[in-house]
């Protein structure tokens, strides 16, 4: 993994237990195998399961964990990350999810563009123009798509009315009067010259072709959609007898209301078929007819231009016309809006995070961490030359990338407790690690005691309270010995057995093809599943003790209890 | 297009006459003054609620395309899908991991399995749901949609009302993974189902049409008419395929240009799949064909034009390998770029013979729909040929599929026998006989002139089926006035071959949704989440229209709200 070794995952509950469909799937595996069930770090499933503890939520009420997967979010307020300028919600709806003022990606490298003049110092125009988005990082600008603004602001108006190559594009009301003329135009013409013979004949198509370049994306997603409604319009005819828009102050309605209760045989007659929708027949509904010429100037640049001319996949993907394909056809990418969101427990509906509205705030109000409920545990390696807690500098440090298959390694599973209350810590690990390499694992002290996270200076104060404090030297190996303690943390001895890249015996390149070859990226990776479970007695909530009585019951206690998944990610096995 | 979509049963009646005449155009409406009118496309959710309470909430769609390798989504009315998706290693890491911004791993190259692990890394789901893990394709679809949400819809917390394009014969499990995703995690309202090829459909502009989408794992060859689903074939020859044809290639060519010794290089999927989308390319059409036997009188000169001289020097398109170490680039010539196209999409080396039902090369395949078509049906959509998929974006592939389904159907007419066998000779003499008749009857019908000049020489009785249809006046008044009062010519233009291109799927669904069309496929969340897919009624169809009208103005239950629901094609 790309976290650096040593590294911690806890696997969110909501894994297994969050629909009915996926209980029932796992109900083909034996009922009481549920329980037993060992949660393994490669299956698939498991990279949506598993979180770093940071990531992670914590709700008081469940008292489980949530991950984002088990959260409902919600919407505070849109924001463009690049200006911080909060967007309401009602220009979110009606200009979409990208900001509208001067914030532009660069659409080969990603990066924020920025407005620059191409003035020339020998002619100063009076706006300080031609000006241009240019990007600081890659240099690729608008000069490239042929793309000059007259004014440093409003950038997304002025771009919207540019095509690429500088021609100016028509505002969409302007198009849908085009269009509405042009309609009109044929409508006469068709009507005066068409008849019988003649009717294929003049085509719109073909007037079309003539001083327009074929149409755009957009254009003819607009014709058609004007086309749909205008059919629409004459489908719903002018009787409301639909069951959505009864009027009652109509006698038509009136009329329906009657023939409701008449025989069926008058109903029918009555009712008319209703008049089939026509399709698209000209470009100016919509009608895009398949045009070779397009694809054999495809061909043609590719031939022509080569690989540096079309554009990868990332690039394509940000752009938002989908259909670019040649470096000529870029835009400059909006940025999108970014949101503050609250999060709520999706069983509870408590809210777990909520974050303060202003944008430029990063505080939270609401916050309920997992950070603060669930012990941390990381992972150290204890190397066999220094037994010693403290390594001297000669040592080289500790190569988790390279653990040698067949040579135990002990590690050191430090656990924090964040809680105010002391925990009992019941750890559990198969006894070999799942997956294609089984390394034996050992847990030396399955079952310990964590302090409570008190004060520091109860832990300064009461040092002599704490039996095994600070030994160096001789630390615990022994199996049911804790190695070592703190105020709020115990760490236990864990040795592993790497086990073998190659099966032993096995044909080294054979096993090589199998393994590297097959795909398996994260194949040599240790990772070791641990079960945690810890108990504890703590307060009763507030909540549930209810408001009257909260002087009385300080001694008021109950147990509980939390259990989950971890993995602990020890570092990658060497072929030997 | 309620009518259409909605609840027109009747297709077959109306097919030769999509409404000739009775829908108004546009103009003329203008001219016709109307009663006045309330608004249309109002829906009172219940009888005694006021019109605008329910209303904004209810309506409100969000539009989802799902693919193998991808998922688009975004809001009705507008153009192009505000994000899409794809499922890919990077996509799929656990949260935290964060080793794709790694410059190092930018110069890493993924292994790939080749054969049937190939591609599983980056697809959604395979439709052999034996070797797919419902488990993980849940996963994915749910962080994707995640993503969608949180990222590119940001939309506020009033719940949403989903169209959901899904390939048609989904296999149940994964629908019902799928829905229970977006009931689940995305609390939609109700999610409306709808087929991509009639969405690509409407995305065209069409009623009717022959839907080639050359997708991930297969072509889908699907023959719409009337808006709906006639007809269906599917072949493997598609995407990926293809993507393992360019892989060898290139394969091939690093091969080339190794030192000897070096180790074997095999390119990954990810490679492999942009230069097939950066550059590769479709050859036209084979002028000289040899397995393609035209009518003699058909092939026209055009045809007969000298093949493209080769060029000097070959135009060749050089690709960088970043992920190689150390990178290199190798020069491939174009026509080689082309070579993945036609082995994987038209085997032309291969007899027709050779080929397994499930990988017929698409123009075969795209005949065979049509010649399983009836006549009428065949004749609408011969001439709207749409070709979608991720794959037609290849240039030159829709003209070559055009090109090759133009000179099959030239070869061979419309005849269902392949091979008449011994019998073959007669079949030859019949055709000549029925070319001569005609020929025989176009000259007549030039020499009428002159025939009937000399009135003295008794004609010869012509057989009735040879004979011209006795033009009737008041027939050519009421298709003078069909013409002029009904729908345009270009309309019901049929019996060529004729491509027609469509804005996607996705852009069909966001006409539907924008024009608030009812969906036969419309299932509520509650009934969802009480009975899953077994909640749907067996018929396949739970027609809107006539339920509507019986029952009343929606007194019994709310007018959007349906009693049963039905899965449709799906069922």
């Amino acid at each position: 993994m790309a976290q650096p070794f040593p590294y911690t995952y806890y696997a969110c509950d909501c894994f297994d237990s969050n629909t009915a469909a996926s209980a029932s799937r796992a109900a083909q595996t034996p009922a009481d195998d549920e329980d037993a069930r060992t949660f393994d770090p490669r299956s698939p499933r498991s990279n949506y399961a598993l979180y770093p503890l940071e990531h992670l939520l914590y709700c008081e009420d469940c008292q489980q964990i949530r991950c984002p997967r088990c959260v409902i979010e919600e919407t505070l307020n849109w924001y463009c990350p690049s200006c911080l300028f909060e967007v309401p919600s009602s220009v979110v709806k009606s200009d979409g999810n990208r900001c509208t003022r001067n914030c532009y990606n660069c659409p080969v490298c990603t990066s924020p563009m920025t407005v620059s003049s191409l003035e020339k110092p020998t002619e100063p125009s009076a706006t300080g123009g031609p000006y241009i988005l240019a990007c600081p990082y890659c240099h690729w600008s608008t000069v490239e798509i042929g793309i000059e603004f007259e004014k440093h602001t409003g950038i997304t108006n002025q771009l919207s009315r540019i095509a690429n190559g500088g021609k100016t594009l028509p505002t969409q009301k302007e198009r849908d009067k085009e269009r509405e003329r042009r309609k009109e135009a044929e409508a006469r013409g068709g009507i005066g010259g068409r008849d019988i013979l003649s009717g294929s004949e003049d085509s719109p198509t073909r007037d079309g072709e003539g001083n327009a370049a074929p149409p755009g994306h957009d254009d003819i997603f607009s014709n058609l959609s004007a086309f749909y409604k205008a059919q629409m319009q004459a489908q719903t005819p002018s009787n409301p007898f639909s069951p959505h828009d009864l009027n009652f102050s109509s006698p038509s309605t009136y009329s329906r209301i009657m023939n409701l209760y008449s025989s069926t045989a008058s109903k029918k007659q009555k009712r008319e078929k209703p008049a089939l929708m026509r399709e698209a027949a000209s470009a100016l509904e919509g009608l895009a007819l398949h045009d070779p010429a397009s694809d054999i100037a495809a061909i043609e640049r590719i031939k022509k231009e080569g690989w540096a001319s079309t554009l990868s996949p990332a690039r394509k993907l940000a752009q938002l016309n989908p259909h670019v394909r040649f470096d000529s056809e870029l835009r400059p990418t909006a940025s999108l809006l970014c949101t503050k969101r609250g999060k709520r427990c999706r069983s509870c509906r408590h809210i777990l995070s909520k974050p303060e509205s202003k944008i430029t705030s990063t505080r939270y109000k609401i916050k309920l961490l997992a950070l603060n409920h669930i012990p941390r545990l990381s992972l150290r390696a204890l190397s066999p030359a220094t037994t010693t807690t403290t390594p001297g500098p000669s040592h080289p440090p500790f190569n988790y990338n390279a653990l040698r298959p067949g040579i135990p390694i002990h590690f050191l599973l430090h656990l924090s407790n964040p809680l105010f209350d002391p925990i009992r810590v019941t750890l559990a690990t198969p006894s070999t690690t799942p997956g294609a390499i089984a390394s034996r694992i050992t847990i030396l002290c399955p079952q310990f005691d964590v302090g409570a996270n008190t004060d520091v200076w109860d832990d300064a104060l009461s040092s002599s309270l704490s039996p095994i404090a600070k030994r160096s030297g001789d630390a615990q190996f022994e199996a049911g010995k804790i190695y070592d303690r703190g105020r709020n943390w115990t760490a236990v001895v864990l040795e592993v057995v790497p086990g073998f890249v190659t099966p032993l015996g096995g044909k080294r390149d054979e096993a090589d093809g199998d393994v590297k070859g097959g795909g398996e990226v994260d194949a040599d990776l240790l990772e070791i599943p641990v079960f945690v479970r810890i108990e504890f007695e703590a307060d009763v909530s507030v909540e549930e003790r209810g408001l009257g009585d909260s002087r009385g019951s300080k001694g008021e206690k109950e147990r509980r209890e939390e259990a989950f998944w971890t993995v602990l990610g020890a570092g990658r096995i060497v072929d030997v | 297009m309620s009518s259409g979509l909605g609840g027109e049963r009747k297709a077959s009646a109306s097919l030769t006459r999509p409404g000739r005449g009775t829908a108004p155009r546009l103009h003329d409406l203008a001219s016709t003054p109307e009663a006045p009118r309330t608004p249309l496309l109002r829906s009172n959710s219940s009888f005694f609620a006021s019109p605008g309470g329910s209303f904004r909430t209810e309506d409100e769609y969000v539009v989802i395309e799902l693919g193998a390798r991808f998922v688009r989504g975004g809001f009705p009315g507008e153009s192009a899908p505000r994000c899409t998706l794809h499922f890919g290693p990077d996509q799929q890491r656990r949260v935290g991991d964060y080793r794709q911004w790694d410059p190092d791993s930018a110069k890493q190259r993924r292994n790939t399995k080749s054969g049937q692990g190939w591609s599983r890394d980056y697809e959604l789901y395979r439709m052999d749901l034996s070797a797919v893990d419902l488990g993980v394709v849940e996963d994915k679809f749910e962080r994707a949609m995640r993503e969608a949400y949180n990222k590119y819809f940001l939309l506020d917390t009033k719940p949403r009302r989903i169209l959901l394009a899904l390939p048609p014969r989904m296999p149940h499990p994964l629908m019902s993974t799928i829905l229970d995703v977006l009931f689940g995690h995305f609390q939609a309202p109700s999610i409306t189902l709808m087929m991509s090829p009639i969405l690509s459909a409407v995305g065209a502009g069409l009623r009717s049409a022959l839907v080639v989408d050359i997708g991930w794992a297969e072509t889908l060859v699907t023959a719409v008419c009337e808006y709906r689903e006639v007809h269906e074939r599917r072949t493997v020859r598609a995407g990926k395929l293809l993507s393992e044809e360019m892989a060898k290639i290139l394969n091939a060519e690093l091969d080339d240009e190794a030192q000897p010794g070096d180790p074997k290089l095999q390119v990954s999927f990810e490679e492999a799949d942009e230069v097939l989308s950066r550059v590769g390319w479709c050859k036209s059409r084979p002028r000289s064909n040899r397995r393609t036997v035209y009518f003699p009188a058909r092939t026209s000169p055009v045809l007969e034009e000298f093949e493209d001289a080769v060029e000097a020097p070959e135009p060749t398109v050089t690709i960088p390998f970043l992920r190689q170490d150390p990178p290199t680039e190798i020069t491939v010539s174009l026509a080689t770029l082309a070579k993945p196209a036609e082995k994987a999409l038209f085997a032309p080396d291969t007899a027709l013979n050779e080929f397994d039902d499930d990988e017929l090369p698409l123009h075969h395949l795209i005949y065979r729909a049509l010649l399983a078509l009836p006549i009428d049906v065949r004749r609408l959509c011969m001439s709207r040929i749409i070709i979608t998929g991720g794959v037609s974006a290849m240039p030159g592939l829709k003209t070559r599929i055009l090109a090759e389904l133009e000179a099959l159907v030239q070869a061979r007419g419309w005849d269902q026998v392949r091979n008449y066998g011994s019998a073959s000779a007669r079949h030859e003499q019949i055709l000549r006989q029925r070319r001569e008749q005609f020929e025989l009857r176009r000259q007549e019908s030039e020499d009428k002139v002159t025939q009937s000049l000399d009135p003295d020489i008794p004609r010869a009785p012509l057989p009735p089926g040879l004979q011209d249809p006795v033009d009737d006046v008041i027939d050519a008044k009421l298709a003078h006035l069909a013409l002029r009062n009904g729908p345009p010519p270009e309309s019901f233009v049929g019996g060529s071959i004729r491509g027609v291109e469509t804005l996607g799927a996705w852009a069909g669904g966001s006409l539907v949704a924008q024009l608030r069309i009812k969906g036969i496929v419309e299932i509520e969340r509650e009934k969802y989440l009480q009975h899953g897919l077994q909640g749907a009624t067996k018929e396949k169809e739970v027609s809107v229209v006539p339920q509507r009208q019986s029952m009343g103005p929606g007194l019994g239950r709310g007018a959007g709200e349906r009693a049963s629901w039905t899965l449709g094609v799906w069922a």
